[in-house]
């Protein structure tokens, strides 16, 4: 009989597909990625090899999400190496400043292209009450991590606290590193440049974290975050008047940890991949819904954006206003927070949702000091019915935005809220734990692992690192094959892609 | 080396009895400067100390040892 081998299926696999980016979760990046780690650990004392053929494999890796358009990156990576440079070697202040808003616009300009111009086209026509035609423009994936990674670097040479790297290898290797180009981590070339040329290696505690990681991000994207998505988010979210109120809050509960899990899942793998060839990328989440304030979340949520968004946005606001005391503090809070809304997409509830937070942050500014005096009067302060009732009502603020973040029309968030509050009917609950229990089962397992004490994960890294070799092997196969079983026919895209 | 001067000023503005303050101290390891702090600090030694800082100069601090060099280049000493 003769084997079932068709070579150009398999190129044809290879090859850019539009709908299949090769994301961690998929099978060909299994494959693909295996391979990888053979061959780069056999070139691992040569380093001039090893990292041509980590460029070449990020690069691939780029390719099968962006086809041709991931020339972009290259433009974008020769251009911010030489900005780094000139900035660099500036010998006036003037001329240095020249160069960075220089190359602020090329990049801002090229992702503002890409990501806003048809946003910006149907603003004027609603404005001005025109009908210029939507441009068939295509949103190269990731574009909006790498453009401002590559502006930590430049910030950071013009803030004069990183020298430019003198190796246009090495710069590449920054911007590609395929384990974070798709949805961050947005890494600081400060933490990661200094990586790149040691030979690699993996301690016995950094494969143990490594497998772990992939294995607990495997299991947020496609058994919590993809299943619950199709199976039930989704269907509220787009009809929210057919159900009751008590699903509808079920809906928004499980969007929150949706999100939560479909992003802190990708770049939990994100770390593990990187770390299992010697790469040490940034913490991204910790814990975001244990949060006791929305300042706080932002302290523990996608914390390398927020990061990045504090040192190079809000700061230079922050200082520039500074005369104005308080307020300084608030027009850069409102400020970040908007260009916040506009980086996550191109759409007004993305905008709504900045405003949000802006505003949320700025009030609990503005009633600090009432507050710590109720709080001192009353001897709630540092009491833990106290965190309990920050942590629930930071909590449903938070998901209040998710739902602004999450509906393209406002309306949605209206029937929602508008079905919780005058159609509720909790005696639907039994029902739906009948029909529903993997979903309800998920989201409740999902919320309880997430408000377990943050040792337990230590623990369980622990108990991963010292089991031998084989033991760690088939711990992954067996969360492949769980994670399997929970793929629905289509993967859904991560959320965080499109931004 | 951080001037007693200096460190009065900052632990005026955060409340503090006392706290020890070095060289290599960054802003988030003493109690109650933060980020939104961080200008009620900035001012008042601007204040103080009758200096002007430009905001590039402020964003390139890394530590207070940072902040007592840049002052002392802004007193002249």
């Amino acid at each position: 009989m003769q084997p079932n081998f068709d070579f150009n299926k398999i190129i044809e696999q290879l090859k850019y597909i539009p709908e299949d980016p090769l994301i961690f979760s998929t099978s060909l990046f299994l494959i693909l990625f295996f391979f990888f780690l053979v061959i780069y650990n056999l070139l691992a004392k040569n380093t001039s090899l090893r990292l041509i053929f980590l460029i070449i494999f990020s690069f691939y890796f780029y390719y099968k999400s962006s086809g041709y358009y991931a020339a972009i990156i290259i433009i974008s990576a020769t251009i911010n190496y030489l900005f780094g440079k000139w900035i660099a070697s500036a010998n006036k202040f003037s001329i240095k400043r020249f160069y960075l808003f220089l190359s602020l616009i090329i990049n801002l300009g090229i992702l503002s292209y890409f990501k806003y111009t048809n946003f910006i086209i149907q603003i004027i026509n609603d404005i001005c009450k025109s009908e210029i035609p939507s441009l068939d423009i295509f949103l190269p994936i990731g574009i909006s991590f790498y453009t401002f990674k590559s502006l930590n670097y430049i910030f950071d040479i013009y803030l004069d606290t990183l020298k430019p790297t003198n190796s246009f290898r090495d710069f590449c290797v920054y911007v590609f590193f395929f384990p974070n180009i798709l949805a961050g981590p947005i890494d600081r070339a400060s933490d990661f440049l200094p990586q790149i040329e040691r030979e690699p290696y993996v301690s016995k505690e950094d494969l143990g974290k490594a497998i772990f990681l992939i294995i607990l991000g495997l299991f947020k994207k496609v058994v919590i975050a993809d299943y619950i998505s199709i199976n039930f988010v989704d269907r509220v979210f787009d009809f929210p008047l057919r159900y009751t109120g008590l699903e509808n809050l079920l809906a928004i509960y499980g969007y929150v940890l949706q999100i939560y899990c479909d992003f802190s899942g990708y770049s939990d793998m994100a770390i593990g991949v990187a770390l299992l060839f010697g790469f040490k990328l940034m913490e991204n989440f910790n814990y975001p819904f244990k949060a006791t304030s929305v300042a706080n979340f932002w302290r523990r949520w996608h914390i390398s954006l927020s990061k990045w968004l504090l040192d190079y946005l809000f700061r230079p606001l922050q200082m520039k206003y500074r005369n104005l005391r308080v307020y300084g503090n608030i027009i850069g809070i409102f400020i970040t927070f908007i260009i916040c809304g506009i980086w996550h997409g191109a759409g007004w509830n993305y905008i709504y949702w900045g405003i949000m937070h802006g505003f949320m942050m700025s009030f609990s500014i503005l009633i600090q000091k009432p507050k710590t005096k109720f709080l001192t009067l009353t001897r709630l302060n540092n009491t833990k019915l106290l965190t309990v009732i920050q942590t629930i009502i930071t909590f449903h603020l938070i998901a209040l935005s998710f739902m602004i973040f999450r509906s393209s029309e406002l309306q949605t968030v209206f029937d929602m809220l508008s079905q919780i509050f005058t159609f509720f009917h909790g005696e639907v609950l039994i029902q739906f734990i009948e029909r529903m229990p993997i979903i309800f089962g998920l989201i409740v397992v999902g919320y309880i692992f997430h408000f377990l004490p943050s040792k337990l994960e230590n623990k369980i890294i622990d108990f991963v690192t010292n089991i031998p070799f084989i033991g760690k092997v088939l711990l992954l196969v067996i969360a492949i094959w769980i994670a399997a079983q929970f793929k629905t026919a289509d993967i859904q895209p991560f959320i965080y892609f499109q931004f | 080396m951080i001037s007693p001067e200096l460190k009065q000023v900052i632990l005026k503005q955060l409340n503090l009895d006392d706290f020890d303050i070095k060289d290599e101290t960054t802003a988030p390891e003493v109690p109650g400067w933060d980020s939104l702090n961080h200008i009620n600090i900035i001012l008042a030694i601007e204040e103080h100390f009758k200096v002007k800082f430009k905001s590039y100069e402020l964003l390139r601090l890394k530590n207070v040892g940072d902040l007592q060099k840049l002052l002392d280049s802004k007193l002249g000493k």
